[in-house]
């Protein structure tokens, strides 16, 4: 159990920039998440906390403690890395039991031996534990490499990408499993992943990483309803986000948005506090951004529905994806299975305004959104972000 | 005319050497029957090591046919070279001859066929915006992101004006977001040039969104071959009933009842009780083993005068787009997919309703559907 | 089904094979043949002879022919050891550190195989004379290290190469020391490798003739400068020499069929890489 904290974290390979000053902040028994796209330095940051890395600059504290010069096998931590570091020497029994042999966390053989068959059954791979990592599946190899961690009770679990090699099914499953864990012990977790809804699902809180930076924490429903910029929306959801260039203009007590390429403008729906905040802000060229479940499509005219063709129409298996396109903008929308669509055939679309966000079209940084307080509420439950 | 048949295709690799594996799987490719109009899209789907990617190969002339035949456009072409099969090839790895420009190797084959320059440049011009690789046309392939490597690839593929384009698994070293917006761009290219195309995939998303037809393969033999709205509303066995969609179809093991004219399904250690479409009650009866599946989305949390079963919700995940609630049933997580924006806790009780009329009843042993007369 | 090539060619191919394997052996089995034969018979070409053992007695019980079998182990024995404890750290540095000049100086290693050995050892003969290390045990350990650390060198980085890092790291993880790691996770893994580098370092070693011919000969004689002795002023005796070469082939002989599974895979597996 421990908290964990990075100041000002730097860290460079030659010329290239990893880590480019990463604060952080992860509380005792707290399961976070670093979410990001490929290449972003998440798995550097997992390597400085475990000490694998040193920082070029800055702290890493465990419970206050600065940890810099104490190297990986002092720091206590359990690590599950991506491309799996199964030892292939030994068998899968062995390597669970790896820690719990040396001369740092020594247990005695009848602890290991419960231990790692609790760990294994809940795992649900007993079966393996006679074999050798090579006789192994991709995703059984990382139920092993999951397992070692898990065996012993470190200050922190440290997990790069887990589950990305196991097929749908097993993912699901053990992302209730591992949510299940972490709740039980409550060892503090830290957690890479490039996938938003293992994000989204896992984490206490999120930090999104990109280019060596972070560009916003916040929980799940934070990064996801109030994103700080263009970028964090795109991120999360899929089909994604819709962004919609336009201007604004105000008339009387109304605000209206008029949509870059199809000529159309829209009166925007009245919520006084996004009003006032945008009066402030004072920005005329917005993005706005509408999540694609609040656009609904019809095949018939019908009064405000803008016209449009389908630029593609895919079904994404529960459910299916319209992709309708007017001016050269691309409007993204649900819709069940088994439609019969043509490609650019018409499309009526209509946008539900009212769960509309504001990005500034110049810095792309996140302005305003409809709801915003009630959001808030729910998003940041204790302190004011 | 069909533009590809597939018929009786059977596939045996010889093990005699190697001696080990002979028993499990004699063949890779069994009985594989298939046939796509001219201009349609079919997806070979299923897990590794099923048979599709053999499938493929032996389509492309690279893998001999064990026993059967294969024609495209109604030609056979058991014993023709691959380079006389007309075909089209974008393979997962994308192999690009590094010392050439985009347009050479796009142009490549063409040039080796002994096609005139001005007629190479025409038809490079012309793919090039369908893949939208016009303006890479002057640069070197190492400096190509994965999925403009992907597009090249294709547009290469495409060029020689293919009766036949094979793709096996392209997408598959793309990332999320590119492998999204490649998927639109295959969709719509294949729609302009209406080229008889088979996509070999594991994936079922890629499968569901891209192709007309999906045939399911599993152990070299073929399970269903239909519209992705037929695999997905009507499988034939457990196995499809599982493979396609995400998350995965709910199976659960249970027990009918009969109660005042009606049948009802019931769960070990579980007060879950559903009522059994009428249209399967000539084929069930009291105490009647099977499985049953219904899809997490026709799942649904009751309104509070609801009278469905009430229940404790063990597991819930907010993954933003939806909401995901785990219910135990037994040993087992019936999962559903809720757009309603509460936040459960474990532990909340909900009422739990399920579209009777949605659920599907599969053989215990076999796995195969059970159907009404 | 067709099943690979026709019976005819399959017969072909194999009688090619044997002629081309009687070729390659035939110098090794006349010499087998010759340790047997007696000097009155020594210059019939016929294979019709009356077999002895009397070349074998002579040699081995009558010469100091043990004793320059024994030097011979003693120096490429030796050899190999040094070249295992300085090798084996030095390629693990060379596959796992980043430094100026790596691959220089993992060049500049394998150039020490490179020079003729006629070119250096005159240079040598005079060094090891001032040195007053010219035919004793040590000069002769320190000249067949160079023959044999290069190879070790560079196959067993190879395998060092091929074990992902992230191994060393989730052992650091572990609690394991480094020297732990090595020892318990790393020597392990690059075993194979090891074992028949080292082998054909040890080979290679115990059949060298350059040096020892010319930075040895009184105190120290390995086996291969010690069969010329053999080759007397006034007569050859040819049986004798024979039996001489036989003996000491044995060892090589022994040790590659011993290791000929692990040697073929042993060092393509891990120095060859796409």
């Amino acid at each position: 159990m421990a908290r964990i904290t990075l100041e000002n974290v730097k860290k460079s390979f030659g010329k290239v920039k990893a880590l480019d000053g990463i604060s952080l902040d992860i509380k005792d028994k707290e399961f976070f998440v670093l979410f990001g796209p490929a290449g972003a330095g998440k798995t550097t940051i997992l390597n400085n906390i475990a000490g694998i890395q040193v920082p070029d600059e800055g702290l890493v504290k465990f419970d206050g403690q600065i940890v810099n010069l104490v190297d990986a096998a002092h720091r206590d931590t359990a690590m599950v890395f991506e491309n799996y570091a199964l030892y292939p020497q030994m068998t899968v029994y062995d390597n669970m039991a790896s820690a719990l042999r040396s001369n740092l966390y020594k247990k005695d053989e009848d602890y290991i031996n419960k231990r790692v068959h609790e760990i294994a059954k809940m795992m649900s791979m007993d079966y393996l534990l006679e074999r050798l990592p090579s006789q192994l599946s991709n995703g059984q190899k990382q139920r092993v490499a999951m397992g070692r961690a898990l065996v012993r009770m470190p200050k922190v679990y440290l997990m790069d990408e887990p589950l990305a090699h196991l097929d749908a099914k097993l993912r699901n499953a053990m992302r209730t499993e591992l949510k299940g864990i972490q709740a039980q012990f409550g060892t503090t977790s830290v957690y890479v992943t490039h996938d938003f809804m293992e994000a989204l699902s896992l984490a206490d809180r999120i930090a999104v990483i990109n280019e060596g930076k972070v560009v916003q924490i916040g929980t799940g429903d934070a990064i996801y309803d109030l994103p700080i910029n263009e970028f964090v929306a795109t991120l999360m959801g899929d089909p994604e986000i819709n962004i919609i260039p336009g201007k604004l203009s105000k008339e009387g007590s109304v605000y209206k948005f008029a949509m870059k390429g199809s000529g159309r403008e829209y009166e925007l729906p009245v919520d006084q506090d996004l009003f006032a905040k945008l009066d402030t802000l004072g920005v005329k060229n917005v993005d706005l951004a509408l999540r694609p479940q609040h656009l609904r499509y019809s095949f018939e005219s019908k009064p405000g529905y803008l016209p449009c063709t389908v630029y593609s129409y895919e079904s994404i298996g529960n459910k299916s994806v319209i992709v309708a396109e007017i001016g050269g903008q691309q409007l993204r929308m649900i819709a069940p299975n088994g439609l019969r669509v043509k490609i650019d055939q018409d499309v009526y679309v209509d946008l539900d305004l009212s769960h509309s966000l504001f990005f500034d079209s110049e810095s792309k940084d996140f302005m305003a959104r409809y709801n915003e307080a009630e959001i808030r509420r729910i998003a940041e439950p204790e302190e004011e972000g | 005319m069909s533009g590809l048949k597939i018929e009786h295709v059977y596939k045996r690799y010889d093990n005699e050497g190697k001696g080990k594996k002979k028993k499990v799987n004699d063949f890779a490719v069994k009985d594989l029957n298939l046939e796509a109009e001219v201009g349609e899209f079919i997806a070979l789907l299923g897990p590794s090591g099923c048979g599709k990617t053999t499938t493929l190969r032996m389509t492309a002339g690279l893998e001999e046919i064990t026993d059967g035949s294969i024609y495209i456009n109604d030609v056979r072409v058991n014993d023709l070279e691959p380079k006389d099969r007309h075909i089209g090839l974008a393979f997962e790895d994308y192999a690009m001859y590094p010392p050439l420009t985009v347009y050479d190797n796009i142009g490549f084959n063409l040039k080796a066929k002994g096609v005139s320059k001005e007629e190479i440049d025409k038809r490079v011009r012309e793919i090039a915006p369908l893949m939208q690789c016009d303006d890479l046309l002057d640069k070197m392939p190492v400096k190509l992101s994965g999925g403009q490597k992907q597009r090249v690839n294709i547009a290469r593929a495409i060029v020689r004006r293919p009766d036949l384009l094979l793709m096996d698994e392209p997408l598959s070293h793309l990332d999320g977001k590119a492998r999204q917006a490649m998927r639109t761009e295959i969709k719509r290219l294949i729609n302009e040039i209406k080229c008889t195309t088979v996509y070999v995939t594991h994936d079922q998303l890629e499968a569901m969104s891209l192709a007309d037809r999906i045939a399911i393969i599993n152990f070299g033999v073929l399970q269903q071959y239909g519209t992705p709205a037929e695999v997905y509303d009507d499988p034939v066995n457990e196995f499809v009933a599982g493979f396609i969609g995400e998350p995965p179809m709910n199976i659960l093991e249970t027990t009918i009842i009969g109660e005042n004219d009606h049948f009802f399904f019931t769960f070990a250690n579980s007060n879950l009780k559903i009522q059994v479409p009428e249209r399967y009650y000539n084929v069930v009866k009291h105490g009647f083993k099977c499985k049953m599946g219904v899809r997490p989305m026709d799942v649904l949390i009751g309104g509070p005068d609801s009278k469905g079963t009430p229940e404790h919700v063990a597991t819930f995940e907010n993954l933003g787009d939806e909401r995901r609630i785990g219910i135990r049933v037994g040993d087992l997580l019936l999962m559903l997919i809720t757009e309603d924006e509460t936040r459960y806790k474990a532990g909340d009780t909900i009422k739990l309703e399920v579209r009777a009329e949605k659920t599907h009843l599969f053989d215990i042993e076999t796995g195969d559907r059970i159907r009404s007369n | 089904m067709k099943s690979g090539p026709k019976l005819g060619t399959k017969i072909l191919l194999n009688v090619l094979l044997i002629l081309y394997a009687i070729f390659a052996l035939f110098p090794l089995i006349w010499m087998v043949i010759l340790s047997f034969k007696s000097d009155a018979q020594m210059y019939n070409t016929m294979f019709v002879f009356t077999p002895t053992l009397e070349n074998y007695r002579i040699v081995l019980f009558t010469t100091p022919y043990p004793r320059y079998l024994l030097d011979s182990l003693i120096v490429s024995g030796l050899a190999v050891v040094v070249s295992v404890i300085v090798g084996v750290p030095a390629a693990y540095a060379l596959a796992r550190y980043n430094f100026r000049k790596k691959e220089d100086i993992a060049f500049q290693i394998l150039s020490f195989k490179f020079a003729p050995e006629i070119l250096v050892v005159l240079p040598l003969f005079m060094i090891y004379q001032k040195l007053r290390i010219y035919d004793t045990y040590f000069g002769l350990i320190w000249v067949y290290q160079l023959i044999s650390m290069p190879l070790l060198i560079w196959v067993v980085r190879g395998y060092f190469e091929d074990i992902s890092v992230e191994i060393e790291y989730a052992a650091q993880v572990d609690g394991y020391t480094w020297w732990q790691i090595f020892f318990k996770n790393l020597i392990p893994l690059i075993k194979p490798g090891l074992v028949s580098a080292a082998l054909l370092a040890f080979i290679f070693a115990w059949n060298e003739f350059t040096f020892p011919l010319l930075l040895a000969g009184t105190n120290v004689q390995p086996i291969t400068v010690a069969i010329t002795k053999f080759l007397g002023t006034d007569t050859a005796h040819y049986g004798q020499l024979a039996v001489a070469a036989v003996v000491s082939a044995l060892p090589a002989i022994i040790f590659a069929l011993c290791i000929q599974k692990h040697l073929v895979r042993g060092l393509s597996f891990g120095a060859v890489k796409g």
